[in-house]
């Protein structure tokens, strides 16, 4: 478990003082895959970097399995940085170095024995898939598979939590999957605790349980990621969600609505059960109203279905509104387009 | 031709043993101050702005006195150090005194030019600071380490010629004495022909032995 309270970070003094974290306040559980997301600048970077002291919070604690680091000397922070793994967004590998030199680094520096490192590295590279590359050097490598040279260093001593710097964002669509597969087989097989921190909404869509939106140093909006796709509350988080699950009106229709005069547009959020249920045609017959469907998509997020449907409905003012009340009913989000369109 | 070739090998040890002995204890000297001048850095492993700031100003205060005034402004330390100022063993004080910072300046070059996020990295596994200089630091910057050394081995072979003024031996004393003073031309050439060779051997080995450490 990871807890951050009340954790602020400045650099500099005086009048050349930035505030990079203000008023940082979240827990991550044991086993859990966080992804704290924001623009560039917003403090992602300082974020994860207090969490092994790479930077110093000025304010506030940070614990880890219930013990502050924060108050730890500078050997105890060493010891620490051991139980936590870190990989980066340009890997930052020894260039110098095998593959095989670069993932036995962390134990070579414990003065692990010989013979116990050289197995332990070779189950590694099987691990991340690069068993036949031990000898070869990064410059010979992939951008995927420096990253997996970076997750088998990371995991070599074992760490208990895994912080991933923008860990895909140096990367194309197709590897960045392929390396999202790998920490999620990380994050089962060992019950590692992994927080991310990435500006693609992609990323914490695919493997994250929870997130927490950073904005100017604070956290506006954190939650499983269910809620926070399915009802994002805040304007950035809204930009942020709209980047990917793309359930805006596209610019020529909504056009053609604001021209139209008395319109009745409404966009409705199934989730969970009720994506599979035939609500258009009964609410249709059962309120003769004609229904128009402008935009509809089903996506899967932490494996629940959810569904949204952009629909104009055609009919007797009154019964729109028995119709949707109807709707409403069935536990499905109903959200006026016109007046929600932005 | 004034000299025999006895005089011209005896004057090529002479120029082999002081390169040698002040590269050693010049490098002994430059490779530390190179790596204080890095870590001493504001936001490096071992941030010290008042230790950063008298080094690099011995530093530039060395690299700032002409070698040929240097040889001489020194006397009094050299005669403490091996007990005279004259002859080849002599030469080697200056030498180092002028290599020295000349190397520092170098080292501290390459070990700049290794990535921040390499470093980055070793603090990320919890390396001490040692590690991260024996471990990560000094390995990637290797091959630009040879280079440098290389570079100062050469600027050495130079001023070790000069060091003929001070009666210091070696190819330049030949060159100055019988070339140069005499008018023998034939000398001059020789030991010219010997110090191009020389040089051109080391900046080659030095460069072969870079590539191979860079291993790309």
């Amino acid at each position: 478990m990871i807890q951050f309270s009340s954790v602020s970070k400045t650099y500099g003094s005086g009048k050349d003082a930035v505030q990079a974290l203000s008023g940082i306040d979240f827990t991550i559980e044991t086993g859990e895959i966080y992804g704290v997301i924001g623009f560039s600048g917003a403090g992602k970077s300082s974020l994860i970097r207090c969490v092994n002291l790479l930077e110093r919070p000025t304010e506030g604690t940070i614990k880890i399995h219930d013990k502050d680091i924060t108050a730890l000397s500078k050997k105890e922070v060493r010891e620490t940085r051991k139980d936590i793994g870190m990989i980066f967004q340009h890997f930052n590998l020894l260039n110098s170095k095998t593959v095989y030199h670069n993932v036995a680094m962390p134990l070579l520096l414990l003065g692990e024995n010989k013979q116990k490192v050289k197995s332990r590295v070779a189950d590694l590279l099987d691990f991340v898939g690069l068993g036949d590359k031990a000898d070869q050097y990064p410059d010979q490598l992939s951008g995927g598979q420096k990253q997996r040279v970076g997750i088998a260093r990371a995991l070599a001593t074992n760490p208990s939590v895994l912080l991933c710097d923008e860990a895909t964002s140096a990367l194309d669509p197709e590897t960045t999957q392929s390396i999202l597969e790998l920490l999620r087989k990380i994050n089962k097989a060992y019950k590692i605790t992994i927080l991310m921190i990435t500006h693609e909404m992609g990323v914490i869509r695919e493997i994250c349980d929870k997130v927490a939106v950073l904005e100017s140093g604070s956290i506006i909006e954190q939650g499983t990621v269910f809620d926070v796709f399915t009802n994002p509350q805040h304007r950035t988080t809204q930009k942020f969600v709209r980047s990917i699950m793309n359930d805006g009106l596209p610019e020529s229709i909504l056009k053609e609505i604001n021209q139209k005069e008395n319109n009745h547009i409404y966009r409705l959020q199934f989730t969970g059960s009720t994506t599979g249920y035939p609500l258009l045609s009964r609410v249709s017959r059962e309120f003769t109203l004609d229904l128009n469907v402008l935009y509809g998509n089903i996506t899967e997020l932490q494996g629940i279905p959810y569904g949204n449907l952009i629909v104009e409905f055609i009919g007797e003012r009154a019964d729109i509104q028995r119709a949707l009340l109807s709707i409403q009913q069935q536990h499905i989000t109903v959200k006026d387009v016109i007046q929600d369109a932005g | 031709m004034l000299v025999d070739s006895s005089q011209i090998i005896e004057a090529l040890w002479e120029t082999l043993w002081m390169v040698g002995f002040s590269l050693l204890f010049s490098a002994l000297i430059g490779l530390p101050l190179g790596i204080l001048l890095v870590i001493t850095r504001k936001g490096h492993l071992w941030e010290h702005a008042s230790l950063f700031n008298v080094l690099n100003g011995v530093v530039n205060i060395f690299r700032s006195v002409p070698f040929i005034i240097l040889l001489v402004a020194i006397v009094p330390v050299t005669r403490f150090i091996v007990g005279t100022s004259i002859g080849t063993a002599a030469t080697i004080v200056p030498l180092v005194f002028y290599a020295g910072p000349y190397i520092a300046r170098l080292i501290e070059n390459s070990l700049l030019e290794v990535d921040k996020g390499v470093i980055e990295a070793a603090e990320a596994m919890g390396a001490a600071p040692h590690q991260i200089i024996f471990r990560f630091l000094i390995p990637e910057a290797l091959s630009s380490l040879v280079l440098a050394l290389t570079i100062a081995t050469v600027g050495l072979v130079g001023a070790s010629a000069m060091a003929g003024a001070v009666g210091g031996g070696g190819l330049g004393d030949l060159a100055i004495t019988y070339g140069y003073q005499r008018f023998d031309t034939t000398t001059m050439y020789i030991t010219l022909g010997i110090l191009i060779v020389m040089v051109q051997g080391l900046q080659t080995t030095g460069n072969l032995m870079s590539k191979r450490i860079r291993r790309s």
